[in-house]
């Protein structure tokens, strides 16, 4: 190694950052050159004296602070990120509202569409009567409670299997007295009873087991001339019975299958006083 | 016919979870989960990064010149740290911390001063003279903080990243060349040179001192 590659790589070897070979190469040289061993000298104390005298700026303490406090802020600012997807706070709205009107930047065709869409649905809906639209809707509201009761932890309100006791503590919830009553002879032991709201009132929830399957018997005051025929509804692997008294409405909503929920039914009819 | 319009499009459209208050209380939860996560997040980032602050001030001060301007820059810094936190999956903070610090800093040198990024030497350094002081005087007087200070803000921008990267931080080559950008080879050429005018600069006002 002569002089001249020696002073090119001094300041890699005065910062240890050349590999070992090169820095021995480098040390013979020092040794036998006086010459470049004092520049190195020189140079390394030079470098190390500037180094030390340098000043080093410290942060003020304000500005850890003020950073601290920015980040909050961006914290606040964005509360979500990544997930856009994921509906806002304000968009507890039942979901049709959100698709129909103001959900995407396409509201205003989507308006449109939806408009022509109700058109015919309207029209094709006053031909026939008014009823199976409700009671999809209905039915809709019905699989929901009973998936939400089962989901949930909240099956019952008040959970007994006497219906003496399930019955008076329904009447005083309630502003009307929904009939009760145990099947367990007949394979269907009442659970106990539960507050419920559908079809825009409160109605009484009666729940009934069936071999480790629950039955939600959703009852409510029957509007004077809504008695009509059984009916039965599947949908989304839940079976769903429709029947009404002069009194009462009826919905048995389980995952049981259609049989039981009919079997189900005659004993709950056989077992209440009829009117 | 609104209702069984409404009524009908629900169908279609709603499943289980639409119902409202099974909505508003999964939105709530996962908001209050989303909260809890990025206040760990936060956390985290200021467990790792806040430490470096003084370096991270250091930089930007020794790049800007300005005391008022580094703030600036240092808290615009960590904002972009927080933003791409996630990003960062390392053990060397502090240096991916300087690569922003040092990214903002130019960001801003070039919008405000584009002449810094330009500078050339100041013409005392080019003055004859500082041929005349000895290696000892140099040494000596490089002791001399304010001296030293001086004589460094007169170097451009990218001298003074260099020597404030190798000198007060420490640096490894390779770290610098991350932070500045610059291929690790050219590391070692760009240091000598910043040395070599940082000592002409120190001669220069020594020499004029006389």
């Amino acid at each position: 190694m002569n002089c001249k590659e020696a002073t090119k790589l001094m300041d890699g070897y005065l910062d240890g950052e050349l590999d070992p070979i090169t820095s021995q190469t480098i040390e013979q040289h020092l040794r036998e050159c006086h010459n470049c061993d004092q520049a190195y000298k020189t140079h390394g104390s030079l470098i190390r004296a500037i180094g030390n005298a340098t000043p080093y700026f410290k942060a003020p303490a304000a500005l850890r602070e003020r950073i601290q406090s920015s980040l909050r802020q961006e914290i606040a600012k964005e509360p979500v990120r990544n997930v856009e997807d994921s509906p806002s706070l304000f968009s507890a709205r039942p979901r049709w509202t959100r698709t129909v009107s103001f959900g995407t930047p396409w509201s205003g065709l989507a308006l449109a569409a939806a408009i022509v869409f109700a058109a015919i649905i309207t029209f094709n809906l006053m031909s026939r009567l008014q009823r199976p639209g409700n009671d999809q809707f209905l039915a809709t509201q019905l699989i929901a409670s009973h998936a939400r009761s089962l989901m949930a932890n909240h099956l019952t309100d008040v959970a007994s299997s006497d219906q003496h006791t399930v019955k008076p503590w329904l009447d005083t919830k309630l502003d009307f007295a929904p009939p009760v009553v145990d099947l367990s002879s007949e394979g269907f032991p009442l659970i106990g009873g539960r507050l419920d709201y559908l079809d825009n009132r409160p109605v009484a929830a009666l729940v009934y087991e069936r071999r480790k399957h629950f039955i939600n018997l959703f009852v409510w005051p029957a509007s004077s001339d809504a008695a009509t025929a059984p009916k039965t509804i599947t949908r989304q692997g839940y079976q769903l019975l429709h029947w009404a008294d002069s009194d009462f409405n009826y919905w048995a909503v389980s995952d049981v299958n259609a049989n039981d929920l009919q079997t189900f039914k005659q004993q709950f009819e056989t077992r209440t006083p009829h009117h | 016919m609104a209702a069984p319009l409404k009524a009908d499009y629900a169908f279609d459209t709603e499943d289980l979870e639409s119902s409202a208050k099974i909505v508003k209380f999964a939105v709530l939860k996962k908001h209050q989960e989303q909260d809890a996560a990025q206040e760990r997040e936060l956390a985290s980032f200021e467990e790792t990064m806040l430490p470096h602050m003084d370096a991270a001030h250091n930089l930007a001060r020794w790049l800007l010149r300005n005391e008022e301007d580094a703030q600036d820059v240092v808290q615009e810094a960590y904002l972009r740290a927080f933003k791409s936190f996630g990003g960062f999956h390392g053990s060397n903070g502090r240096a991916w911390l300087l690569t922003i610090v040092r990214n903002t800093s130019y960001t801003l040198l070039k919008k405000n001063r584009a002449v810094d990024l330009t500078t050339t030497f100041d013409e005392e350094i080019h003055a004859s003279g500082h041929e005349s002081v000895s290696p000892a005087t140099l040494l000596e007087r490089s002791e001399d903080a304010d001296l030293v200070r001086e004589a460094m803000d007169k170097l451009p921008v990218d001298f003074r990243e260099i020597l404030v990267l190798r000198h007060l931080e420490g640096l490894s080559y390779n770290e610098i060349a991350d932070i500045a950008q610059i291929p690790p080879g050219t590391v070692m050429s760009r240091l000598a040179r910043a040395r070599g005018k940082l000592k002409e600069c120190l001669a220069a006002r020594i020499g004029k001192e006389k």
